[in-house]
């Protein structure tokens, strides 16, 4: 077996970034938004490999956009989107949306128009909530969707 | 049934039975900070301290049958809080694991089924897949800037190679824009395997370390096939 090299999703963002492989017009999005820290790139990364992924995304997050803010509580308190474990394929939806409540709180107090996340799980589920929380207009985006929007060709 | 038989005989239960799992639940203090921070706390009387306690008292039947440990997200907001950090999360996986395979709820263990006989949950074919990465591509290449863009599939040698979650080759196609403009942008020299693409590892969720193992060793399988200097693997 060969050796190779391995990126997680925010160190190639940051890599292009910081070396300018990509540039970026901050000015082309200019809602309000927050960030949502899956649990498994942070709280579990942390516990498992003795690192979270908690300043990485907050670094691309600045790079992209004017205004952007935390839910409370972050980090290593965050609460779950309830979309976790693979319980969007378990059939209990009611289950998973009723877990969602705590999620959707949150994002209501940051008064945000988009949420970002780095997680496939978490945008399905947030996606999911957003109807029976009354949140229709919330954006629901990858942070790789907003570096994507943005990007200067 | 009849109330007695519902009862459990405390004095009777084989409370070495899971002695074995290395998951501190016997330092369980009892304190119920656990049960306080989780979302589904209730939900079919369940909570995680009643876990830990079941687990601690060998309960094994009672726990493995339960829907409880299919609806925690194995977040882990639990353990954070736990003055004794007792691993709720990975107790709530060796539940899991124990369930017989045909009794795992939904579509988790007949997707992982799937991924191990053909390469991806859907069973999706390779010439299937294929189409649809180069139709996207072709979307892609009538936007204005991106006119040059192409979407490398077996390329040998490149720096990136990406594995795909399937629903992105299902109905969320759009989604695999992103990466791929900005890997054009970057002028990044990057690949699609065409078998065995899947990024989801579905056995993480189910307890199946063996199908976990088999799942990533192909990932690997793909890196060495295709001389691929470095992985991103964005599931």
């Amino acid at each position: 077996m060969g050796k190779f090299g391995t990126y997680t999703v925010f160190d190639l963002l940051i890599k292009y970034i910081q070396i300018g492989q990509i540039k970026l017009d901050k000015t082309k999005i200019s809602v309000k938004a927050a960030y949502h820290d899956p649990c498994n790139y942070g709280r579990k990364a942390k516990k498992l490999f003795g690192h979270g992924f908690f300043d990485e995304p907050r670094w691309i997050l600045d790079q992209c956009l004017e205004e952007w803010v935390d839910l409370y509580p972050a980090g290593m308190g965050q609460y779950c989107c309830g979309g976790g474990g693979g319980t969007l394929v378990t059939g209990y939806d009611e289950e998973r949306i009723f877990y969602g409540r705590k999620k959707m709180e949150q994002i209501k107090a940051a008064e945000v128009q988009m949420i970002v996340v780095p997680c496939h799980s978490c945008h399905g589920q947030l996606n999911a909530l957003k109807k029976t929380h009354g949140m229709e207009d919330l954006e629901v985006k990858y942070l790789w969707e907003l570096v994507a929007d943005i990007l200067v060709l | 049934m009849t109330e007695t038989d519902k009862m459990i005989e405390m004095d009777n239960l084989n409370r070495g039975c899971l002695r074995s799992w290395p998951h501190s639940q016997d330092y369980c203090v009892t304190c119920g900070a656990c049960s306080s921070s989780c979302p589904v706390s209730g939900i079919d009387g369940f909570d995680p301290r009643k876990i830990v306690r079941m687990v601690s008292l060998g309960m094994q039947e009672e726990i493995v049958a339960s829907r409880w440990p299919w609806i925690c997200t194995m977040c882990a907001k639990c353990e954070n809080v736990c003055p004794m950090e007792v691993d709720i999360p990975g107790l709530i996986r060796k539940i899991r694991s124990m369930r017989d395979r045909d009794k795992v709820p939904g579509i988790l263990h007949k997707g992982l089924d799937m991924a191990i006989q053909t390469g991806n949950n859907l069973g999706l074919p390779q010439e299937d897949f294929i189409f649809i990465l180069q139709d996207v591509g072709e979307e892609i290449a009538q936007e204005p800037g991106f006119e040059d863009f192409m979407v490398p599939v077996d390329k040998q040698g490149a720096n990136i190679l990406t594995t795909i979650h399937n629903k992105l080759v299902n109905t969320h196609t759009d989604d695999l824009k992103h990466w791929w403009k900005i890997f054009f942008a970057a002028k990044e020299d990057w690949t699609v395997p065409s078998i065995n693409w899947e990024g989801t590892n579905w056995g993480l969720f189910t307890g199946d370390d063996e199908k976990m193992r088999i799942m990533a060793g192909r990932v690997a399988e793909n890196m060495e096939r295709l001389q691929a200097k470095n992985l991103l693997w964005p599931e």
